[in-house]
């Protein structure tokens, strides 16, 4: 077992550059996950650790030892491929049985250790089938049994669940991270679905072209997203620009076109510009009748422009200005029609700033 | 509806059974009427075509040259014909466009001018011989050509596309994932190549084993032109016999038994390779 560490690690396909200086620290048992839009450079970045691409510059440790200089087979990796990569010739139990027959096991300890890792994974019984002949769900667990029979210092998951349906998607994230922490080792998953990394993940790496914008536990990531790129990948987010016109100890007041708005926050540096976002999250902002007296801080009238049903919710489009449209998302029960004139309110602590787009970009 | 479709292969059935079944069945029963002079055969039933056809030694050898030289061009193809077809299956866009360019473009000239064009070569005051002897290498030179080694440099080149294409397609039907599952759990790029590609690969190799098997043991131009009637191989005897002694019946018992032979040699083969291939399908 060993945690990993990306130092500087660059990689160009021609003149793309997929992953961007990038360094990273996953300490031993953890997982890590890397959460993107497809093309950011997250599956570079994988197939790097795993040895697949040769970084144009940077290293990679697991624990005290240097791997980028290892071919794949020298780094005591366990992988698993979107598309499980089983091999169609093997059985299951063959499948299992490679790695270990690559590491030269005895028939004896190698018989033992397959039916162990099957049992584990709930697939005793099936060893004789040939992988077209297993369900999705079961080319995948049989996919995690043969990444994890080798005992890899390492497991290195590529978007594993997402050619899954989305019921049983949902049972596996559930089930991938009780066997990783079984397992305990530490690992590194892929995946552009935000949900599947809140629930797996102990922290986030948001990626967008080959660098980590944030990392974070998954509350942090999404109660505090750290740039408007961030807060607009995980969850719906509705941003107000102004400018910092005075602080309270954590709480900045910012002036926008819709009047001053109060948000947790610190001031921007010196040198940078004053403007920045004010963002808050549709389920944060509050509607109420304007008859029924809302406070007067972080208030915005408006009226309902559209509103839809989505059984847990009802999701609003409130226009509170003739150019800014707001997204709330309420309980099915507190219910206005479309015309009607509501207040929006929020918590200033459930709201936050982050800095506008030109600084970030 | 399923009247229908059964319209819709009758033309192409049509055809099979007007110029491929028809031709041999009466060759079938032409191989059990008795040879006639003046006629190519008198109708009366007779084993005779057999009885010679499976007693003369010189037949069983030139049968067995047949054979053997179909064996040996399959086996050359396939070990020129996989590096090529790996090469092609990694290839992309222009260079894939360009390989395939030219590795096709031998086929557009016809065999016979292809087989001439070994002849310009492998001549005895051809272009290698005069290279060998003027560079001093072999100031004797080498025959290369009306043996069996020049018909099967011909048989190898003018078939090897049929084997790079068939093992290219299998090639490009195995994910790219695979032997990098394979390096992964520890395996050498040669292992996750022997262990994964190769069998995965196997379809390929049947299907291109086959075809040059059969379109050597029944080439004409090649033996006749590279072999110089040098090389006398079942397809040579089957024309000889039928067209300079006219013994047509005699011709077509030649021809039934180098069927038969050729199905006998393709059926062990293919259990061979179903037992290779167990898992790959079904």
């Amino acid at each position: 077992m060993a945690g990993i560490q990306l130092r500087g690690l660059t990689k160009r396909f021609g003149s793309v550059v997929a992953v961007d200086d990038l360094s990273l620290d996953v300490a031993d048992g953890e997982l890590i996950a890397l959460l993107g839009p497809s093309g950011c450079g997250k599956t570079t970045t994988l197939r790097t650790i795993a040895g697949f691409e040769t970084p144009d510059a940077g290293e990679i440790y697991f624990g005290e030892r240097r791997v980028s200089d290892l071919l794949p087979e020298q780094r005591r990796i366990g992988m698993v491929f979107q598309n499980y990569a089983l091999f169609p010739h093997m059985t299951v139990a063959e499948n299992v049985a490679f790695g270990l027959e690559m590491r030269k096991t005895p028939a004896a300890a190698l018989r033992e250790r397959v039916a162990a890792v099957l049992a584990k994974v709930q697939l005793t019984g099936l060893e004789k089938r040939y992988p077209r002949q297993l369900s999705g769900g079961q080319q995948q667990r049989a996919a995690l049994a043969r990444a994890l029979v080798v005992s890899p210092d390492v497991l290195l998951l590529d978007e594993p669940l997402a050619n899954l349906d989305a019921k049983l998607r949902e049972e596996m994230r559930f089930y991938v991270r009780s066997l990783q922490q079984e397992v305990g080792i530490t690992t590194v998953y892929v995946t552009h679905d935000q949900a599947e990394a809140m629930v797996i993940a102990d922290r986030i790496a948001v990626m967008f072209a080959g660098r980590i914008h944030q990392l974070g536990a998954p509350a942090d990531i999404y109660h505090r997203p750290a740039t408007a790129t961030v807060a607009e990948f995980i969850g719906l987010t509705n941003f107000i620009e102004g400018k910092v016109i005075g602080q309270h100890g954590a709480l900045l007041n910012v002036d926008t076109s819709l009047g001053v708005l109060t948000c947790q926050g610190s001031l921007p540096s010196p040198d940078a510009r004053p403007m920045l976002l004010v963002a808050v999250r549709p389920e944060a902002l509050r509607l109420s009748a304007p008859s029924g007296s809302p406070p007067a801080e972080n208030r915005l009238d408006g009226a309902v422009k559209a509103r839809a049903f989505l059984g847990n919710i009802v999701d609003y489009r409130i226009a509170v200005s003739p150019s800014v449209v707001l997204r709330v998302q309420g309980a099915p029960h507190d219910s206005f029609a479309v015309g009607d004139r509501v207040a929006v309110t929020f918590e200033p602590a459930a709201a936050w700033s982050v800095p506008s787009r030109e600084d970030t970009a | 509806m399923r009247r229908a479709a059964w319209l819709l292969v009758a033309p192409a059935v049509a055809l099979v059974v007007v110029l491929f079944v028809m031709p041999y069945a009466n060759l079938l029963v032409m191989s059990f009427f008795t040879p006639a002079t003046t006629a190519p055969y008198e109708p009366t039933v007779t084993l005779g075509n057999y009885k010679v056809a499976l007693a003369d030694s010189f037949q069983w050898r030139v049968l067995w040259r047949t054979l053997k030289l179909g064996v040996l061009a399959t086996v050359a193809t396939l070990m020129l014909g996989y590096p090529l077809a790996w090469n092609l299956a990694r290839a992309s866009g222009r260079t894939k466009a360009a390989l395939l360019v030219l590795l096709l473009s031998p086929l557009l000239v016809g065999v016979v001018i292809r087989s001439f064009g070994w002849m310009v070569l492998l001549a005895d005051q051809g272009l290698v011989n005069s290279l060998l002897r003027r560079s001093g290498l072999a100031p004797g030179g080498f025959k290369l050509m009306y043996n069996e080694f020049g018909v099967l440099v011909g048989t190898v080149h003018i078939f090897l596309p049929f084997m790079v294409l068939s093992i290219a397609g299998a090639l490009e039907n195995i994910a790219p994932d695979l032997p990098l599952a394979a390096r992964s759990l520890g395996a050498s790029a040669t292992k996750a190549f022997w262990r994964i590609v190769v069998p995965l690969s196997l379809p390929g190799v049947f299907a291109g084993c086959l075809l040059v098997f059969v379109l050597t043991v029944s080439s004409y131009v090649i033996p006749v032109l590279l072999g110089g009637f040098k090389v006398i191989t079942t397809p040579l005897l089957v024309v000889q016999t039928a067209v300079d002694v006219s013994n047509w019946p005699g011709a077509a018992a030649q021809a039934v038994v180098l069927f038969a032979a050729s199905l006998a040699c393709i059926g062990v083969y293919v259990s061979l390779m179903n037992r290779a291939m167990r898992g790959l399908s079904g």
